[in-house]
């Protein structure tokens, strides 16, 4: 078994901005060059998974029901890694305008939230 | 009018084919290539990057040094046409380019906002698109930090 197993960490970053949050339009193309370009230089790149993925959930703040649809991100990094992908996607929450991100490593779901009011 | 040895991106930059040798122009044709073969979004997504990513990788250049390159900036440039054209993904507009200095040359918005002599409210307002900064300040503002507006052909999707 290798020493430094990579680790399979998937997640979705919806093609709208939170309409709560900010205007539910759709990302512009330099938002999807960012993270492109930042996959690529922290991870050395990432799968795209085929198609969109329908979900909703409960908005915390206002209690509603949100449905989105998303692209899902597949990127194999290292344990050591798995920080930094967390801060890129803390990040991804100010450039894509979303309250959080979900982020799965190796099955374990969690939650990457980004401070809105400053640039990544 | 576009040269038949340039390529020019949704911004108007005019990328220089003719600086590229011979596997390089290559790379750039199986880019378009596919890119005219009207592909998914997600599907060309990960092809350019893999072609770009390899034949760099092959060349020993960095990942740094290969994002600089012109293949990747074609690269990109067309997966983004692919994605406004499939009407999943928005052109820039004036604020996108605000957002993309503000994250890259300073740290919080309230920074910029003290460099350039513009109102954080006001900022938050034209990034929330509820309003406009008028030509003339925007150009006012940009200036005192070193940069400044051009008005480029538009460029078809």
């Amino acid at each position: 078994m290798s020493k430094n197993p990579l680790l399979e960490c998937a997640f979705f970053i919806p093609i709208r901005r939170d309409a709560n949050l900010s205007d539910g339009d759709l990302h512009s193309e330099k938002a999807w060059a960012w993270l492109k370009r930042e996959l690529f230089l922290h991870f050395e790149g990432a799968t795209v998974a085929p198609g969109f993925y329908e979900g909703f959930y409960k908005d915390p703040d206002t209690g509603e029901q949100v449905t989105d649809r998303s692209r899902m991100y597949i990127v194999a990094a290292p344990s050591s890694k798995v920080d930094e992908l967390r801060t890129l996607l803390a990040k991804a929450c100010i450039v894509f305008k979303q309250k959080c991100i979900y982020l799965s490593v190796s099955g374990d779901v969690e939650f990457s939230r980004g401070k809105q009011d400053d640039p990544p | 009018m576009i040269h038949p040895n340039e390529y020019v991106d949704l911004d108007g930059c005019r990328l220089q084919l003719a600086t590229l040798d011979t596997q390089e122009r290559e790379l750039v044709q199986e880019l378009k290539a596919r890119a005219e073969s009207h592909p998914d979004w997600n599907d060309y997504s990960n092809f350019w990057m893999a072609k770009v990513g390899d034949f760099y990788k092959a060349r020993g250049l960095t990942r740094k040094e290969t994002i600089g390159t012109v293949p990747y900036r074609i690269g990109q440039d067309l997966c983004s046409r692919i994605g406004i054209k499939a009407g999943l993904v928005r052109p820039s507009d004036y604020r996108d380019e605000l957002e993309g200095l503000i994250r890259t040359r300073f740290r919080t918005r309230r920074e910029f906002c003290e460099a350039t002599g513009l109102a954080e409210d006001m900022l938050s307002h034209v990034l929330a698109k509820r309003k406009h900064l008028a030509v003339d300040t925007l150009a006012e503002a940009l200036a005192k930090i070193g940069y400044t507006l051009h008005i480029v052909p538009r460029t078809e999707v």
